[in-house]
């Protein structure tokens, strides 16, 4: 029997909702940057604003990738942990503190770095591998092992950061080349090379998920599996396909925050998780799945970014930040929710 | 419509009925699922009803048990017009419903189950030992041999439906819905819940008994309902009637008309399978030729749709050859099937043929982004363009490709499943159910686009338990019971009574 079919409101309602939000999350982040610059005479300067954009940076990045394992209706929680445990991977690398694996790269023609460790371009691209090994990881639980995301990602979390702490025997590892480290506090024309690398992940993001058929997959398997399946997409590879992307997006984390901090560190990045996916659905994206874009979580993840550094200048106690975050994914999910009942 | 029939005036000496409909209706958009309906249930009585799927037979338990508002009409209680709005209000009169899907929760005990909602506790506290002990009293009393203090997703699908049973007799009912409720019992437990519906009956309560089994409703029942496409066409006492009566008011002819088949020339074999045995049914020999329809009829559950989703790929198959355009092949995926040329429309469009919010262009598209893609990104204007195409060709009524699919109405959603293969070029088209909540208008179409596959070469599956429809259309008609291929006919080659009695086995 079929139900009573919606009449045509919702819809346009819809497209109107996803609009306007787009546009009040631009408007919200414009305000508070005039409230901001009227508010503060530090605001509006060069050091703070790169300073910003740094800060938004590392969770945008880390907010996209999680984005495309929500809009298949799953969650990825160990982000953070791949983030710190890929920061404690490219220091063994970068500090040459893996024994042997000069040697055997070195069999293989590769030539060994200039200090002492790996060159830090071969270094950041093992431990991007890695994290997307850990991602693969995580689809094949979900896949072929059926376990829940939550479960799976939140078995790795914590097995991460154990592994991380082992590595490093509980402490911090210093990262000593200036190369690597120099790279965070960099700066193209004003614009932080930390800010120019969400824009170097966004672009290919942006194609992938909303011009590409790999995108439109990826939103038909949040939306009904089962339907895509019988319309012949390969819903096992489009799954890997997140997890493998969420990974990613946190390997590039650690490696900025890696240079950023010039620490490898296995605990260092732990919570981000949840700031990311705070980002996500305060950037419009649904954790029912199916429902979400490339510029929701960017701009989600400066407006918290904003918030935190606002309240900073502003001398309000930084906690209240915590809570400004808390009100608004209430607020903003509340919203969704309702658009969902109107259908 | 048909008039509410009285039990002979004297026969029973009630002063008045317990229940009693008056034009009572309910219409979905696009569809009028239960036309204004006469009806008077008897304290006491046992009172069946029986009609095709679809026929409106889940629309008047769900009005009954007050989980669907209804559209028009009048529901009297005892005498007194009720709202009868919700499944609270229901509970309260004494209208209970058991399912023929057990709806309990596996995880607590027999008897926490069977007091749910209504515990005993002292002072706030559960008082767990008695309520095992008073469930032991109330299963013994029933003559259930079941474990009041054991898990119940510990005992078999059919003991948990005795337990619904019994949850449901035991709360002061009386008046109790029993939809199909024997679909999942052995005949032992089918006759424990027979003595159960006789007792109840004797206490007074009237009982109602949805059931496709004709061999149990002349062995339990007193009176007799036929629903007809939405229609009660006919109230008969069950000692005055007798199969083929009930047979012929089930199966409606007035609306022949609307099976428009055109005769194409029969082609090549698209199709084979010899001996195919899965996942719910063995050995199905049959074939499907370019421009001809192969019906499969059989109730709920006969295993046609296994039958088709293991061809398509969705299950392996255990034993026996699939040929496809006479070669064999191995499909392992929906994706292999895809590749040589099938195109499966399914049973379940909600949870199997759309995906309900996204839009009407994407779901379109779905089968053939590969064809729209040029490079690395979808050519736009290709994507567009192929889904506005069906959305005019097929009449889709939709606000534009962007709409979501759930805002569409049924029949519209039934032509997104179908469309979504018409540019992907199969040469299978396997069509399950398509006409399950669609309106007759949309049939028409949909019968119509059948025609036009054919004439472009292809061939068709079509399964329906809408015996009309698959008797109407197929060339060949393949008849199921109980995951096998009981028989086979030719078009119109046997008469629809020797069919349903094929598929039903009495």
């Amino acid at each position: 029997m079929s139900t009573p079919a919606p009449t045509a409101e919702p819809q346009r309602g819809r497209i109107e909702f996803s609009r306007l939000l787009g546009l009040t999350l631009v408007g919200v982040l414009a305000a508070m940057f005039v409230f901001l610059a009227f508010k503060t005479n530090t605001f509006w300067t060069v050091n703070n604003l790169s300073n910003l954009a740094r800060q938004g940076a590392i969770f945008a990045v880390l907010a996209l990738g999680e984005t495309f394992v929500i809009i298949t209706a799953g969650i990825d929680l160990s982000v953070g942990a791949v983030a710190s445990f890929v920061t404690v991977v490219v220091g063994f690398l970068i500090q040459g503190m893996v024994p042997g694996i000069q040697e055997t790269l070195a069999g293989f023609g590769i030539p060994e770095g200039l200090a002492g460790g790996l060159g830090i371009g071969l270094a950041i691209v093992l431990s991007l591998l890695l994290a997307m090994a850990i991602g693969a990881f995580h689809a094949f639980g979900v896949v072929r092992m059926g376990l829940p995301p939550f479960i799976i990602t939140l078995a790795t979390y914590t097995a991460l950061k154990g592994i991380g702490l082992l590595m490093t025997n509980g402490s911090t590892i210093n990262i000593t080349n200036d190369d690597f480290t120099g790279f965070s506090r960099g700066q193209l024309l004003f614009i932080p090379n930390l800010f120019i690398i969400v824009i170097i992940v966004a672009i290919p993001a942006l194609i992938y998920l909303h011009f590409s058929r790999f995108g439109r997959y990826l939103f038909a398997v949040g939306s009904n599996a089962e339907a895509a399946r019988l319309s012949g997409v390969n819903i096992h590879a489009v799954i890997y396909t997140a997890y493998i992307l969420s990974a990613l997006c946190a390997g590039i984390v650690g490696v900025l925050l890696a240079s950023r901090t010039g620490t490898g560190n296995a605990t260092q990045a732990i919570g981000s998780e949840l700031e990311a996916i705070a980002s996500s659905v305060i950037g419009g994206t649904s954790l029912f799945g199916a429902v979400g874009t490339v510029w929701g979580p960017l701009l989600g993840a400066f407006i918290l970014a904003t918030i935190r550094n606002g309240a900073n200048l502003m001398n309000v106690n930084s906690f209240w930040q915590y809570i400004i975050t808390g009100v608004l994914i209430i607020l903003i999910v509340y919203f969704d929710g309702l658009r969902r009942k109107k259908r | 419509m048909a008039t509410a029939l009285k039990l002979s005036a004297t026969a029973r000496a009630f002063d008045g009925p317990i229940l009693e409909l008056r034009g009572l209706e309910k219409r979905y958009t696009g569809t009028h699922a239960l036309k204004p309906a006469d009806l008077a249930f008897e304290a006491g009585e046992i009172h069946a009803i029986i009609g095709e799927n679809g026929a409106g037979k889940s629309t008047l338990i769900k009005l009954l048990t007050g989980v669907t508002p209804r559209s028009g009409g009048e529901i009297i209680w005892k005498g007194k017009p009720t709202d009868l709005s919700t499944p609270h209000e229901a509970i309260g009169l004494g209208i209970n419903a058991v399912h023929q899907e057990v709806v309990l929760c596996p995880h607590l005990s027999v008897a926490a189950n069977i007091f749910l909602g209504d515990e005993n506790t002292s002072h706030g506290i559960l008082r767990a030992r008695t309520m095992v002990r008073d469930a032991q009293k109330i299963l013994d009393d029933l003559g259930f041999a079941l474990p009041a203090g054991a898990m119940l997703s510990s005992l078999t699908i059919g003991q948990q439906q005795l337990i619904a049973t019994a949850r449901a007799a035991t709360r002061g009912t009386q008046f109790l819905i029993f939809d199909e409720p024997t679909a999942y019992l052995t005949r032992q437990e089918a006759a424990q819940l027979f003595a159960l519906i006789r007792r109840l009956k004797s206490e007074g309560v009237t009982c109602v008994y949805i059931s496709h089994r004709m061999e149990e409703i002349f062995e339990l029942a007193d009176r007799v309902s036929v629903l007809r496409d939405g229609t009660l066409v006919g109230t008969r006492l069950v000692g005055e009637t007798n199969e083929q009566e009930l047979i012929s008011l089930m199966i409606n002819r007035s609306i022949d008309q609307i099976y428009h088949k055109d005769s194409f020339q029969i082609g090549a074999p698209i199709l084979e399978t010899r001996k195919l045995s899965g996942k719910g049914f063995a050995d199905v020999s049959l074939t499907v030729h370019a421009g001809e329809i192969v019906g499969l009829y059989g109730l709920i559950g006969a295993g046609r749709s296994e039958f088709v989703t293991g061809v398509y790929g969705r299950y392996p198959t255990t034993s026996g050859d699939i040929l496809w355009q006479d070669k064999p092949v191995r499909i392992n995926s929906e994706r292999d099937a895809i590749r040589l040329g099938m195109a499966l429309a399914p049973e379940s469009r909600r949870d199997q043929g759309l995906c309900l919010n996204l839009s009407v262009g994407l779901n379109l598209n779905l089968p053939i982004f590969d064809r729209l893609t040029r490079g690395l990104t979808i050519n736009g204007k290709l994507e567009h363009d192929a889904a506005d195409q069906q959305i005019s060709d097929l009449r889709i009524k939709t606000n534009g490709r962007n709409a979501l699919a759930l805002s569409l109405s049924g029949g519209n959603q039934q032509k997104i499943v179908i469309g979504k293969w018409l540019n992907h070029g199969a040469k299978l088209f396997i069509f399950d159910e398509p006409t399950v909540g669609v309106d007759v208008g949309t049939k028409a179409e949909i019968y119509r686009l059948f025609s036009r596959l054919l004439a472009g070469g292809a061939g068709i599956i079509l399964i329906s338990s809408y015996l009309p429809e698959v008797y109407e259309l197929s060339d060949q008609l393949h008849v199921f019971r109980a995951g096998r291929q009981v028989s086979s006919h030719g078009h119109k080659a046997a008469s629809h009574e020797q069919i349903l009695t094929e598929a039903i086995g009495v």
